[in-house]
């Protein structure tokens, strides 16, 4: 094992080039700094050329048609010397037993059921792109609900980095639709703000299943009748430029030592410099794919952003990362971080170990230390916990790792009296807002109940697992394609996205015992899911039942003791499935005794450490963490401006 | 009909046809033709295939759709017939798959269930911005 040392030295080192790393990587480097990027993937996933950004994105795509099970990495390379977590590896934890099948170490009592990727771009890769934000509700539950913990700040402090994240991601929506509780247009979004493109059409089924309901339908759940409402979601896909979205770039202003959404100028990809815009220009320009920025300004109806987006008209973090300034950014693949190393005195980052391979299944490498002033964990928020938990830092407070949550996605499934013809179109392009906020939030989650256009997809494996059945059944020919004909277009599937509150022992650890490929450590999961998230299970499945009778729903919704996550309340069983947001491992708090960072992201231990995404989030909310996360990474970004500039 | 060498690959497009519920131009607009039966031949004892085929000859050369019909559901769907192999055809056509595994990439994006659906298949065929605002056309 050979130790070097990289001969320069960065302002600052990131470890990931998801949507996190990529946005500082971003804002830093077109502000002048030197930025060196980790990126424990493969080398190809990263090139900007034309050729070879296509030739690999297409082999992505080429993955995904020929791969049996299509789960969200499946279009992704799975390497040995960085593994992934993988929904396939999910199976039932015996007691004391823990399951080691994929590389998550998943000790229970119940598995974790959510994936993640690493690899350039992240797991942005395989988003679906919902961009809600949070509500303002969201930032107190501690105070209005007694759970969980309120965050360093509120709302409104973060609405400035919506906005950012919202230009970033290219967000398409109609503001004045957003509708729900705690959610009043000008105070959340603020008088007159727009989006950066119009909203993504709702389906034909979303019609469907809101025109099948009586107007003013209410349904009761918690002691009290709730109107039942249908918002368009805002989503982070392509679609018509709104004319009168204003901005251009989020551009740092040196003299206000702030980072600033402006209409002046805009970095252009093609010169990697910034451009003036001129004044009866369009504002704002969709971009397209990262091989070719003509392609991909639309959504072009796939029906596959999970996993993957054929043209990347849906955002994903390689078309931050390629908006980085060239000059400025030195990226190096293949490369793992596998421990940070501090000075024992002053409690600074010295440096950051990792292991470089050529051959990604082979056990050989390299170390080196990447040398920076600060250093940024950028990696997700299990790699952030394992990271640091493998350093020993960052830890005074006894948090890291803990907290572990994700959105528990309880799904409902039935047919419709007539068809609706999903399969069709962007995942969902509507939610149910009615049970994101509410006093109920003291006695059970709160959740949003996104409208799923892919059919039964997503529980059942629809349609190929009808026409199994059918098939087994003994159908065949006229028979058979009018029985596919009437049964998969009628085919309607809500979520129950399910808030789960903090709980310390929901964690990340890690032991010896169980190393990768490389000798770094597998996270070691542990998790369950509490009366608080039993007692949603139960009432919501009872709105899903009154919106199915109200709308002439068959309901074929089965919850079985054969799915891995599988919990029971008051002698019933239900069923969740995993929502792919990992979220709170590292949090963000007010003070160094029950927080891991500052609400700027900085370690309370270590003043030149920085931690990037989701884990920082303190409480989840109901919306998906993504928007949120990037919002919070543009507050870093500034923050690491002022911190180096000082 | 006699298009096609060898002359089972006739057989295999007429009764992949009356498996199926789509007509022979449908499955050949696919250009999946020769790979299925091809697969079929890699995969499957000899002697059934021919047993099959011959079977196949017979029950398509009988008077009206409904004899067919009732041929082929006592003669090649039960799973003791040819092991199988008729169900293992529809599915191919349906779903592009072998033993559950993708035959290849055309093969997912030439699936008939999402015809069948009125949709196109995930990832390929994209119907275009918009689309899935309306009825399918």
């Amino acid at each position: 094992m050979t130790m070097e040392k990289e001969k320069q030295e960065y302002d600052v080192v990131i470890v990931g080039s998801g949507i996190g790393g990529s946005i500082v990587a971003k804002t830093l480097t077109q502000a002048g700094k030197k930025v060196l990027l980790l990126e424990a993937g493969l080398e190809a996933g990263i090139d900007f050329n034309k050729n070879e950004a296509f030739n690999n994105y297409m082999g992505y795509l080429d993955t995904f048609y020929k791969t049996t099970a299509k789960v969200p990495n499946s279009p992704y390379p799975e390497l040995k010397d960085a593994p992934s977590p993988n929904v396939i590896d999910i199976e039932a934890i015996e007691p004391c037993k823990p399951s080691t099948k994929g590389y998550l170490v998943q000790a229970g009592p119940l598995p974790f059921g959510s994936d993640a990727w690493r690899g350039p771009g992240g797991t942005t890769m395989h988003w679906l792109g919902s961009t809600p934000r949070m509500l303002p509700n969201d930032f107190k539950m501690k105070t209005l609900y007694g759970i969980g913990v309120d965050w360093p700040f509120d709302y409104n402090k973060l609405k400035p980095y919506y906005e950012m994240a919202e230009f970033e991601i290219g967000v398409s929506g109609n503001v004045k639709e957003q509708k729900g509780p705690d959610v009043k247009v000008d105070v959340n979004y603020g008088k007159g703000y727009e989006f950066p493109m119009k909203k993504i059409p709702q389906s034909y089924l979303d019609a469907q299943v809101i025109n099948s309901l009586p107007k003013g339908f209410k349904v009761h759940f918690n002691g009290k009748n709730h109107e039942l409402q249908f918002v368009s979601t805002p989503q982070g896909r392509n679609s018509i430029p709104n004319p009168n979205y204003p901005y251009t770039e989020v551009v740092w202003n040196k003299t206000k030592k702030k980072l600033q959404l402006q209409s002046e100028k805009r970095w252009n990809t093609f010169l990697k410099t910034y451009e003036k815009v001129a004044k009866q220009e369009a504002k704002y320009q969709p971009v397209g794919a990262v091989w070719d920025d003509h392609q991909g300004h639309r959504c072009e109806g796939n029906a596959s952003c999970v996993p993957i987006c054929p043209v990347q008209a849906k955002y994903n973090a390689l078309k931050t990362l390629r908006k980085s300034d060239p000059k400025n950014i030195t990226t190096i693949t293949q490369a793992v971080a596998s421990k940070v190393l501090t000075d024992e005195k002053t409690g600074e980052v010295t440096g950051i170990e990792y292991k470089k391979y050529k051959d990604p299944n082979s056990p050989v490498f390299e170390t080196y230390l990447a040398k920076g002033k600060i250093y940024i964990l950028a990696a997700n928020a299990i790699e952030n916990a394992k990271i640091l938990l493998a350093s020993d830092i960052a830890n005074s407070s006894d948090q890291v790792g803990r907290n572990l949550m994700d959105h528990l996605v309880m799904l409902t499934w039935g047919l419709l009296p007539k068809k609706a013809y999903p399969y069709r179109g962007p995942g969902s392009t509507t939610n149910i807002p009615t049970m994101r906020d509410g006093d109920f939030r003291k006695d059970h989650a709160a959740c949003i109940s996104p409208v799923d256009n892919w059919g039964w997809a997503w529980p059942k494996f629809s349609p190929g697992s009808d026409v199994e059945n059918a098939v087994a059944q003994g159908m065949f020919g006229d028979a058979l394609r009018k029985h596919i004909n009437d049964v998969v277009p009628r085919q309607l599937l809500l979520h129950f996205e399910c808030e789960q509150n903090p709980e310390p022992e929901n964690r990340v650890t890690i032991d010896p015992n169980y190393l990768d490929n490389l000798g770094n450590f597998r996270p070691v999961i542990h998790y369950n899911a509490s009366d608080y998230l039993k007692k949603a299970f139960a009432q919501y499945k009872k709105v899903s039942d009154q919106i199915f009778e109200a709308a002439g729903i068959e309901d074929f919704t089965e919850y079985t003791t054969q799915n891995p996550d599988h919990v029971e309340y008051e002698g019933k069983t239900y069923n969740f499935w995993g929502a792919g947001h990992i979220v709170g491992t590292h949090r963000m708090g007010k003070n160094k005794k029950d927080s891991v960072v500052n609400e700027n992201g900085q370690t309370w231990d270590h003043k030149n450490l920085y931690l990037v995404g989701c884990g920082n989030m303190p409480t989840l909310g109901t919306s998906n963490p993504t928007l949120t996360m990037s919002a919070l990474a543009f507050k870093t970004s500034e923050a690491i401006l002022n911190h180096l500039n000082q | 009909m006699l298009k096609h060498t060898p002359k089972e690959l006739d057989v295999f497009l007429s009764i992949s046809s009356k498996l199926t519920g789509f007509k022979e131009i449908e499955l050949l607009a696919t250009g999946m033709t020769g790979v299925y039966f091809n697969t079929i031949t890699a995969h499957t004892n000899p002697q059934t295939v021919a047993l099959f085929y011959k079977e196949c000859e017979q029950i398509l050369s009988l008077d009206n759709e409904k004899e067919i019909s009732k041929a082929i559901k006592n003669e090649l769907i039960p799973d003791s017939s040819y092991s199988g192999l008729a169900k293992q055809i529809i599915t191919m056509w349906y779903m592009g798959t072998w033993n559950s595994e993708v035959i290849s990439s055309s093969a997912y994006t030439q699936g008939l269930v999402w015809e069948a659906a009125e949709t196109h298949p995930p990832g390929a065929k994209q119907p275009g911005f918009d689309s899935w605002s309306s009825r399918p056309i």
